[in-house]
């Protein structure tokens, strides 16, 4: 029942929704307590033969009237507490949205789509089925309950009373340890269910690999460990599910014995008539709902609770990068330096980048090249402030980036990711990502400069043709060629291209290098690559080398230096002036 | 944000789906049978009850005779009943949800074997979340329809009819009067269903529309913050969430108006009625007040297993178009091309052939126009060209994983179609563009399911390709875990880890689809040198990107818009000064300078 008091702050701020609810309840209880009364005077008029005609038909109007109240009653109760019930799963899920949204790749590194997208719909789902079933059930059986009950012991007789509820403790007692059962398997379960879940979706995802290993059986038969398995927790939870009705049909029968068999004494010593005999058996016959749902509240709640808890958690984590208390709502722009002495992810032992010292002035291009792991990326990632360094400072315009406004400081920058995500949308909403209010003429320009307008009014639907997870399926270099698109119609003084044409062939990164060069002049450009070609007219290149820089300068500097990078872009050129030796003869 | 309407979910149920979802059944008619007997003696132990109070009211407590011996065997019936009706209820449940879960499980693994079965072209026209959505979810809410259909409607059918065959032991009068609540309240339900499926199917899409932004969302989130773009996202979801929420409000409106608190009435009305007709009755003739109380505590049951059943008939429609979706998925043919004829040749020498073929995937542009071509034993042959000039589909023609319609394919001098699958998965090693991670530890990606590779041959395979280095630096080595989609190693080391699975199965002949794209070029440079142990005695098909690794390739394959335009050696091509000489030049940009 905690998460009724976890759940109280949601209460409070409807608290007049809930009130009248709940109030609604409790006179739907009452009225209810009219009917049996009848059928007990009833039963009594006619084995006294005492019944009119005109009784009788008042009997009927007063039960129909009674059926109409109710009927409008219970419609009302209804829409407050299941609206309120479906209200608290949608601020839920928009506070759930809204956390996400401001977790960084550290929180994302760390746990799995699936079990994220799991929170955001069946804890949810659970949370409101407590709020919603669990409220109604928790006020209903209890009012239900002590209406009865009384009327019960007050009007018709305390001791028959007494001594029909002597089994009812069986049923909390009961309901409540199968509650806990329940609470621990179904948690299993559903574990069970994620896991299979996140089988089939790496399964699917990973079609092309399954298929040329041979791997389709093997997979078959893992999926068949994994649905077992989903079958023998389920079968766990199902054997407690079914205690629940038996447990709680068997002490009302026995309540209803021992109802009949002491009520005929108190009916023979003349204690009771058999009128109240009736009645008080329909009393118990509506004590038997407040019964059952007592056993279900236990089942709800204990899964509201488990995944309130669960969302309540995740709600918890702190947002790993946020704005700092001194920051400045500036955009950044002049030069870049970075002073690192070291960074690792949290998860890793060994630092990624080690005494990386670096400025790059405004307008200029950095090239950034290295061996695949050598921190790259990682550069990036800290620029853009996806993770911060705990040791070292990266300035723009000589402000440390901790010191700008998260929003400003992304602001100032264009970033094309390694991996090319494209939403599900057309290509011109993904084009516009970042500035929704572009006019398709920016658009235009923005593919024309990454060399995808033609590609684009190719497509029957051009720029409306959807792409993502249900669009059109685009080649990677499609796909990058959109990516930077998107990130050249922003136009921030900042640019930054991760190793983002790799499955652009030559010719074509060529023509997006060359209209980059003539559309961003006096912008600051920072490229990682592993192409040689791409980077050789920056104004400096880094090697990066185990988080290191190893060797830095321009590309006719390096060439000079006997490093790195002067082995790599010798081995090109001993290949190509073999081959050219070769033809030259 | 545009939110695509997830297609597949506009199915509607046809009439097939019932019967083929009660067909599952027959596996399980022991266990079903034997759940259904317990069940029926637990119901007519159930409507027992009253009967024997109402005996006991007429026959005893009215006339106010209490014999010992009748009273007691009358108590310790009705006690036994009780006893025994719970028990039977309870391994009823158990039994019944067994049998449903077994149900689940074995149209899960049939749904599962024949995605397996299927191939590429099905999977490249249907999004990954809507599949993984038809093997579980879908099946989830399937299984929801046989435990609803076994536990609640079949019981209920059994109580309904249980309660009205005790109402004609009774009273044959009344309880006639009673029956003609059934079409009342069959028709309610028809009507509830008509109204409340479409409201309730519009909740259904509205959520699938949700569920698919929030997936999205967080796939791309570190694009949407370093874009800026959290706050509109945010409004974006808002809304799509306000419209959910709305189509909720409304199906509780219409589930407020026709389910329980209508029922009540009802109830009330036949009470009414009840009353009436033992009051009028009493006005010219001596009434049973037991049979009075029988009806009354019948009546009282009557009205929960109608509103069980009416509350089930959404998950009923909702598991019917589920049904009809895995059924969809079930029923579909576009297989993976697989082995014709029985002969089980070998592949021994590795000769690949391609003659005259000519392919499609949409059957309307041909991708593909008469690609003929021999790689000879131990040769490589390299296909470059631009993006979409039909490398990839060449090599997902040889890989068997598009049917071939024109032309023909040759392994050894044998149509391709003869191979059987082991055969051609062992004998032809595939690295991918996209380097897949799955799951586990670096060993088990290395490994796959091939459980006779040794640890040694993992460790060889790894060291062959020169990933041994990075994977003995990580903390775990080869049992370091890998999580979804290898997201903790970099591009390079997963292209690493790759490699090395492909070596491990030892290949005849060997695919790279533009493998060497994204990895930096000192770790192009080291495989590069495993390549070349690898190709020794291997026949190789190669797309790379950079002409100068594909150099001392033995025939080159220029691939321009399906065809191919130039063939020959890295030196004849070059002397050619066609396009393939373009592309070398392009290639050096600007080092030509250098160069001469």
């Amino acid at each position: 029942m905690r998460v009724f008091l976890d759940l109280m702050w949601y209460f409070k701020a409807h608290k007049w929704r809930y009130l009248s609810g709940i109030l609604v309840l409790i006179a739907i209880s009452v009225i209810m307590l009219i009917p049996p009364q009848i059928v007990g005077m009833l039963v009594d008029r006619v084995s006294h033969k005492t019944l009119t005609t005109a009784l009788l038909i008042r009997y009927g109007v007063v039960i129909l009237t009674i059926a109409v109240i109710l009927y409008i009653l219970r419609y009302i109760w209804r829409i407050l507490l299941f609206g309120a019930a479906v209200r608290l799963a949608t601020q839920l899920r928009n506070q759930l949205y809204d956390h996400f949204t401001r977790m960084s790749p550290e929180f994302y590194h760390e746990r799995r789509i699936g079990d994220l997208m799991a929170h955001s719909t069946n804890d949810i789902q659970a949370v409101e089925q407590t709020a919603m079933q669990g409220i109604m059930t928790f006020v209903d059986s209890i009012a239900t309950g002590v209406a009865v009950i009384i009327t019960m012991a007050v009007s018709l007789d305390w001791k028959l009373t007494i001594i029909a509820l002597l089994p009812l403790p069986l049923v909390a007692w009961s309901s409540s340890y199968y509650g806990s059962l329940m609470h621990h398997r179904f948690g299993k379960a559903q574990a069970a269910f994620s896991d299979l879940n996140d089988r089939v979706q790496e399964n699917i995802s990973g079609v092309r690999v399954i298929k040329a290993f041979g791997q389709e059986q093997v997979e078959e038969v893992n999926f068949r460990h994994l649905s077992q398995d989903v079958v023998d927790k389920n079968m766990a939870v199902a054997k407690i599910d079914a205690l629940f009705d038996p447990t709680i049909s068997l002490v009302t029968g026995i309540s209803f014995f021992l109802t009949i068999a002491v009520g005929a004494v108190f009916v023979v010593h003349g204690h009771l008539t058999l009128g109240q005999l009736t009645a008080f058996t329909m009393y118990l016959g509506q004590l038997v709902w407040p019964m059952l749902a007592f056993g279900w509240l236990f089942n709800i709640v204990e899964r509201g609770h488990a995944s309130y808890d669960r969302i309540r958690v995740l709600l918890a984590t702190p947002a790993a990068i946020t704005d700092h208390s001194d920051a400045v709502d500036a955009v950044p722009e002049g030069q870049i330096e970075f002073h690192m002495d070291a960074f690792q992810y949290p998860s890793q032992a060994a630092p990624l980048l080690k005494d990386l010292h670096l400025s790059v002035e405004a307008g200029q291009t950095l090239g950034i090249v290295g061996r695949t792991g050598s921190g790259k990326t990682t550069l990036f990632k800290l620029l853009l402030r996806e993770f911060d360094a705990a040791e070292g400072s990266i300035r723009i315009g000589g402000r440390p980036i901790t010191k700008y406004k998260l929003n400003s400081l992304r602001k100032g920058m264009s970033y094309v990711p390694q991996d090319h995500f494209l939403f599900s949308a057309s290509i011109a909403e993904n084009i516009a990502f970042a500035k929704p209010t572009a006019s398709f003429e920016e658009i235009q320009m923005a593919a024309k400069i990454a060399a995808i307008h033609d590609d684009i009014v190719r497509f029957p639907a051009g720029y409306g043709t959807i792409v993502g997870e249900r669009g059109v399926t685009l080649s990677g270099g499609q796909k990058q060629r959109i990516s930077i698109a998107r990130a050249i119609l922003v136009d921030a003084d900042i640019l930054i291209l991760d190793d983002c044409l790799s499955a652009v062939d030559a010719k074509t990164e060529q023509a997006i290098l060359e209209s980059l060069k003539a559309n961003r002049s006096a912008r600051t450009t920072l490229i990682a690559t592993h192409r040689l070609s791409t980077i050789e007219h920056a104004d400096y290149i880094i090697v990066l080398d185990d988080g290191c820089i190893v060797e830095q300068g321009t590309h006719e500097q390096l060439v000079l230096q006997n490093g790195w990078y002067k082995d790599m872009y010798q081995r090109q050129q001993l290949e190509s002036l073999v081959e050219q030796g070769g033809t030259a003869g | 944000m545009i939110n695509q309407v997830d297609q597949m979910a506009e199915v509607t149920p046809t009439k097939g789906v019932f019967r083929r979802l009660l067909g599952y059944l027959r596996p399980h008619r022991t266990l079903l049978f034997g759940a259904f007997i317990l069940l029926a003696v637990a119901t007519t132990a159930d409507v027992l009850g009253p009967i024997l109070i109402q005996q006991f009211i007429d026959k005893y407590l009215t006339p106010r005779h209490f014999p010992t011996e009748p009273l007691v065997i009358l108590g310790g019936v009705y006690l036994f009943l009780q006893v025994m009706k719970s028990g039977f209820n309870f391994l009823q449940l158990v039994g019944f949800q067994n049998a449903a879960l077994k149900m689940i499980q074995a149209l899960r693994i049939e749904v599962f074997g024949k995605v397996q079965r299927l191939g590429l072209t099905f999977f490249d026209r249907t999004p990954t979340g809507v599949l993984v959505s038809r093997i579980t979810n879908d099946t989830e809410a399937i299984k929801d329809f046989y435990v609803t259909v076994l536990s609640t409607y079949v019981k209920n059918a059994l109580l309904l009819i249980g309660i009205f065959v005790s109402m004609f032991f009774l009273d044959f009068r009344l309880a006639l009067f009673c029956v003609i609540l059934a079409p009342v309240i069959v028709y309610i339900m028809m009507m509830y269903r008509k109204i409340s499926g479409r409201v309730f199917h519009e909740a259904r899409r509205k959520l699938s529309q949700l569920n698919a932004k929030l997936n999205e969302s967080l796939q791309g989130m570190y694009l949407i913050q370093a874009m800026r773009q959290q706050e509109r996202l945010r409004s974006e979801f808002g809304e799509v969430n306000g419209d959910y929420q709305k189509a909720r409000l409304r199906n509780i409106r219409i589930n407020s108006l026709m389910l329980r608190p209508l029922m009540d009435v009802l109830y009330l009305a036949v009470l009414v009625v009840i009353m009436s007709f033992f009051g009028i009755r009493s006005f010219h003739s001596v009434i049973d007040i037991g049979v009075l109380y029988a009806f009354v505590n019948y009546l009282e049951r009557f009205f929960e297993p109608v509103n069980e059943m009416m509350q089930q008939l959404n998950v009923f429609q909702q598991a019917m178009v589920a049904g009809e979706r895995v059924f969809q998925l079930l029923d579909q043919t576009l297989y993976a091309p697989t082995q014709i004829g029985s002969a089980n040749p070998e592949i021994a020498r590795g000769k690949v052939t391609f003659d005259d073929v000519t392919f499609s995937y949409d059957g309307e542009t041909d991708v593909l126009k008469n690609i003929s071509f021999t790689a000879y034993p131990g040769q490589t042959v390299a296909l470059v060209g631009h993006t979409g000039s039909g490398k990839s589909s060449i090599v997902n023609l040889l890989m068997r994983f598009y049917p071939v319609v024109k032309g023909r394919i040759m392994v050894d001098d044998v149509p391709l179609d003869a191979y059987s699958d082991i055969e051609l998965r062992n004998k032809i090693g595939l690295v991918l563009q996209d380097p897949f991670l799955f799951v586990g530890d670096i060993a088990q990606n290395i490994r796959l399911g091939n459980e006779h590779v040794t640890d040694a041959e993992v460790v060889e395979a790894a060291r062959f390709v020169q990933a041994d280095s990075f994977i003995e630096r990580l903390v775990g080595g080869y049992q370091e875990p890998v999580r979804e989609r290898g997201s903790t190693l970099s591009a390079g080391q997963r292209q690493l880890v790759s490699f090395a699975r492909t070596m491990a199965i030892e290949p005849k002949i060997l695919v790279l689809d533009e493998a060497t794209a994204s990895v930096d070029t000192e770790t192009e440079e080291a495989i590069q040198t495993a390549l070349l142990k690898m190709r020794r005695g291997r026949t190789t098909i190669a797309i790379a990107h950079r002409l100068s690794t594909i150099q001392d390739a033995d025939l080159i394959l220029v691939l321009h818009h399906g065809e191919i335009v130039e063939r020959g050696t890295h030196q004849e091509l070059l002397a050619h000064r066609g396009l393939y000489h373009k592309m070398y030049l392009l290639q050096q940009g600007g080092r030509e300078a250098v160069q001469l």
